[in-house]
């Protein structure tokens, strides 16, 4: 009884800040897409599905949605193909350069995703610095189209959310204890398959909460897919954001939103599922 | 060069060891063991018997000498192709797999057959007793059973020799004994060569057949335990097995058998050839020393001092006196039976050894 109240009492700043914050906001969002736009802004009180249909049938709507999925996921694996040596690196090394790599690896963390993104935007224009040192190189006679496309939004997005990943993984890490290698291999193991049936299985703690994270911020990206994608690139968060500010349908944008939490949740709910038959 | 017991199964010749500059983890060590032998690397944490055993199972690339299993050179051998059976302190159990599945790892990695898998398998857990248990996973198990389920996924694959790394430390006392007859009696049965690290003396002196005692990255002296724990080569080998009584004296007499020791007021003999005037450290093992004057013989006679009982500590099989005598201490250990004549602190005793009890030793 007593437990029970000191946990409550404890929980109770956070649970108030989630319920002012995001549950409140969120019911009021959900009221919002049942209404209807007018012209110029106007919203029209109602009760109707008639945004949810909108954006389930229209091809523009439903393959933004489609787009924003496939896009996460694969910037979720570049990301985990790029970030794991990485942290299995900074996990093994005895190196006494150790907490200084650890922080330079996370430091990308300081800065903001805008100024990473106006960074990236540097080194991926048509004149930027990748393009000017191929063409210097001899390599390319034109610009390769590295920026105001997928492609760019894309390894944007995947050097931002590394950071993240790392640190993921190396907490989940936590099981990975080089003996076990040392007994795959004196079990006869070649690197490869130690590393397949010993060190992979065992770092599946940190690639789900790793990936996990990396999706969630990946389908909820905002600012990547806007600059990087010059305006070309229509994911669910720029498209929200353009029905609030630029075409003031709030309600569509409302309907957007709950769509997007909902996507996310059952996304989150299958994870869940796999992830536990796969950790027994 | 040790001495070569058949031909050698296992032969390491000047094995070394170096991290970087500064001194040798291993320092070029020659050693042998006979096919179905139990050989103990025995030393203090850092003597580098622990590097030597990586060496032989491949997971550590010497920095020079070579070392070759049944005739055929392993130096250049990646550890995955040696068929070595190692066992690890920390048991190295996958914790993702079931115990079955533990042990059918190495068959796995062999292409072994279902079926064989299914039957090596059971056959192994049922040589360390753990039938029963094939389902479980390793989280679910004791830690006795844990290093048992080791043992049998290092022994199923056969290996062409078992490694075992301080495999009993992190038990407790009773099972750590109770494993040990157990590992020696598998091994005998199985025939199989056995390489074996310990710190712990009685558990190197109880399992092997020879005892080889490192230091500092060299071997001290190999042999029998009787050899290793009666005719120590080294002050540090007596000092290291077994409790033991040091004295720093000076030779003060001698024959060719014999010789007369002082230090201080104190005068003992011992069974050595001494050149006269150098001094020696001698060491005296604590339970070759008898207090009391009943039914000493003549020999021990000869080492016979008066002393006075400093502290008395009982250890139930033994009992320790802490006597002294001419400003030096002696640790005597005498049997709990013979306790009932034991002194009290403070009583002043008569203490004597035989001069074959005294290990006389160069003064490094």
């Amino acid at each position: 009884m007593r437990r029970g109240l000191v946990a409550a009492s404890l929980l109770a700043p956070a649970s108030a800040l989630m319920v002012l914050t995001f549950v409140l906001p969120g019911i009021w969002l959900a009221r919002l897409s049942l209404d209807r736009a007018g012209g110029g802004g106007v919203l029209i009180e109602d009760v109707s599905a008639s945004n949810y249909l909108r954006f389930l049938t229209d091809a523009f709507y439903y393959e933004i949605l489609w787009r924003s999925l496939w896009m996460s996921v694969a910037v979720t694996l570049a990301t985990l193909l790029c970030s794991y040596p990485i942290a299995l690196f900074l996990f093994r090394t005895q190196s006494r350069w150790r907490g200084a790599l650890a922080v330079l690896t996370i430091s990308p963390l300081l800065v903001s995703s805008v100024v990473r993104t106006f960074g990236w935007m540097v080194i991926l224009g048509d004149g930027g610095l990748l393009n000017g040192a191929l063409r210097w190189l001899g390599v390319i006679a034109a610009p390769l189209p590295l920026m105001n496309n997928m492609l760019g939004v894309m390894i944007g997005l995947t050097q931002i959310e590394m950071p993240t990943m790392i640190l993921a993984l190396i907490a989940g890490f936590a099981r990975l204890d080089p003996t076990l290698e040392e007994a795959a291999r004196t079990l006869g193991a070649p690197p490869w398959r130690s590393f397949l049936r010993v060190t992979l299985p065992l770092s599946a703690p940190g690639i789900m909460i790793g990936c996990l994270v990396t999706f969630v911020q990946g389908i909820s990206s905002f600012v990547t897919p806007k600059l990087l994608g010059g305006g070309r690139i229509y994911v669910m968060a720029t498209t929200i954001y353009e029905e609030t500010f630029e075409t003031l349908n709030w309600p569509l944008a409302a309907a957007m939103s709950i769509i997007l939490v909902a996507v996310f949740g059952l996304c989150v709910a299958l994870y869940e599922r796999a992830g536990r038959r796969f950790a027994t | 060069m040790p001495p070569l017991v058949d031909p050698p199964y296992l032969a390491l010749r000047g094995l070394a060891k170096s991290y970087g500059e500064g001194k040798p983890a291993v320092a070029g060590i020659d050693l042998d063991a006979a096919r179905g032998e139990f050989l103990t690397l025995l030393g203090p944490s850092g003597c580098g018997k622990t590097t030597v055993l990586r060496m032989i199972a491949g997971l550590v690339p010497p920095s020079a000498g070579r070392l070759a299993v049944d005739g055929v050179d392993i130096t250049a051998l990646p550890a995955h192709q040696r068929n070595m059976g190692l066992v690890f302190q920390s048991y190295a159990l996958f914790p993702h797999l079931s115990v079955a599945r533990n042990v059918a790892f190495g068959l796995e990695m062999r292409g072994a057959g279902k079926a064989a898998i299914e039957r090596r398998v059971a056959d192994s857990l049922a040589l360390v007793r753990l039938a029963g248990l094939r389902q479980r996973m390793p989280r679910e198990l004791s830690g006795g059973q844990q290093q048992r389920v080791a043992l049998a996924r290092a022994l199923v694959i056969e290996p062409s020799l078992l490694l075992l790394d301080e495999p009993l430390s992190n038990l407790d006392a009773k099972l750590r004994e109770e494993l040990r007859d157990e590992i020696r009696d598998i091994q005998r049965r199985l025939g199989i060569t056995a390489v074996f690290v310990t710190h712990d003396q009685v558990e190197a002196l109880t399992l092997s057949d020879r005892v080889a005692v490192m230091n500092e990255g060299r071997l001290e002296q190999i042999g029998t335990p009787t050899e290793i724990y009666e005719e120590p080569a080294s002050a540090f080998v007596a000092a290291f097995i077994g409790r033991t009584n040091r004295i720093e004296a000076r030779v003060a007499a001698g024959d060719a058998t014999s010789s007369l020791l002082a230090t201080g007021a104190l005068r003992f003999s011992a069974i050595a050839a001494l050149p006269v005037g150098t001094v020696v450290t001698a060491m005296i093992r604590p339970h070759r020393i008898r207090l009391g004057d009943d039914r000493m013989t003549p020999d021990e006679a000869t080492n016979r001092i008066r002393a006075r009982v400093r502290k008395i500590v009982f250890a139930g099989d033994v009992v320790q006196c802490e006597i002294a005598a001419e400003g030096i201490t002696l640790l005597v250990e005498s049997p709990t039976a013979s306790a009932g004549s034991a002194p009290a602190v403070g009583d002043e005793v008569t203490a004597s050894w035989r001069p074959a009890d005294t290990l006389v030793f160069a003064t490094p």
